[in-house]
């Protein structure tokens, strides 16, 4: 059976993810609406000079593809209004986007579906993975609701620190959609990747009357807890 | 004495300091005093008395809202984390 995922973002996150994925056999859709600057070639590895200028979706597929995997790439934000059509036949969608509207949609999206979904997030020097998936606690469990938080543009973000996150929101996802829950409504905190490696890893409970879970086929409130390895 | 590990996008409350050690018996006491030694710290964790929504926080690995509240007990070798919700990792 071929595994689908789609990746909302082909930048700094969608870079590490797209390639870390690139040969696990699963097919990936790509989304991102921007075109590749001078000023993303810092931290976004994937791209160089010559694609300045360039749709990132599409340059970041056709990088998957020339890595042996299958990828499509599209050139447009992912909404709401369109996801059925774009990440309707996926297994697991990953958040790598920068915006905070966007990885709520992500996850609403996938909690309503019941899919398995990451949400990854990288600012100055560490980052954040969740880890999703019907019956337990989600993304809006954890942080309810979108605010006005420092994105990479505001406060700005180390180079390593996105592959790193990205590599690890890569791992995560790939065990995810091939079934294993350890960290299945788990958050990896990754406060400063220059002095400590090692994520937190934190554990919590759905949160009573989240609206995002009232439309999930399967309610967290009924699911077994899962627990996860404890980090320090 | 348990201690408050401050995120780095609030360190600048702190001085740059990554822990901070507080006398407190509570979430609720250590946040307060947390406040006391670094003002300015607290509003940007609370509103009203509440934590704010893009903010969570752990004692240890578990989450104070299965513990208590920011009432949950606090005792001498126990880390406060705070999380904070981030958005970064694509853009310009």
């Amino acid at each position: 059976m071929t595994l689908r995922a789609t990746i909302v973002g082909a930048g700094g996150l969608g870079g590490p993810i797209s390639l870390g994925l690139a040969r696990t056999g699963i097919e990936l859709t790509i989304i991102d609406p921007d075109v590749v600057e001078l000023s993303n070639l810092h931290r976004q590895i994937q791209f160089t000079a010559v694609d300045l200028g360039a749709p990132k979706a599409a340059r970041l597929a056709g990088s998957v593809v020339a890595h042996g995997g299958v990828a499509r790439g599209i050139v447009a934000d992912w909404t709401l209004a369109r996801a059925d059509e774009i990440s309707g036949d996926a297994d697991l969608i990953i958040d790598a986007s920068d915006d905070p509207e966007t990885k709520f949609a992500v996850a609403d999206w996938a909690v309503a579906n019941g899919r398995r979904y990451v949400i990854a997030a990288a600012l100055r020097y560490g980052g954040n993975v969740m880890a999703g998936a019907p019956g337990v606690a989600c993304y809006r469990c954890l942080f309810e609701e979108p605010a006005e938080v420092p994105s990479c543009a505001d406060a700005g973000v180390l180079g390593p620190v996105v592959g790193a996150i990205g590599s690890v929101a890569a791992a995560i996802a790939l065990g995810l959609v091939h079934g294993d829950r350890t960290y299945a409504g788990a958050l990896l905190a990754f406060d400063d990747l220059r002095k400590v490696a090692e994520p937190r890893v934190v554990r919590y409970a759905p949160r009573p009357g989240c609206p995002a879970c009232a439309r999930a086929p399967i309610s967290p409130l009924a699911a077994p807890p899962v627990r996860v390895a404890e980090g320090n | 004495m348990p201690s408050i590990r401050i995120p780095s996008a609030l360190r600048t409350f702190t001085k740059g300091a990554a822990d901070i050690e507080i006398t407190a018996t509570t979430v609720r006491d250590a946040l307060s005093e947390l406040e006391r030694l670094h003002p300015g710290i607290g509003a940007r964790l609370m509103t009203d008395g509440t934590v704010k929504p893009f903010i969570r926080i752990f004692v240890g690995a578990d989450d104070i809202g299965e513990l208590g509240g920011l009432d949950a007990k606090v005792s001498e070798r126990d880390e406060i984390s705070i999380i904070p919700a981030i958005a970064g990792g694509s853009g310009a």
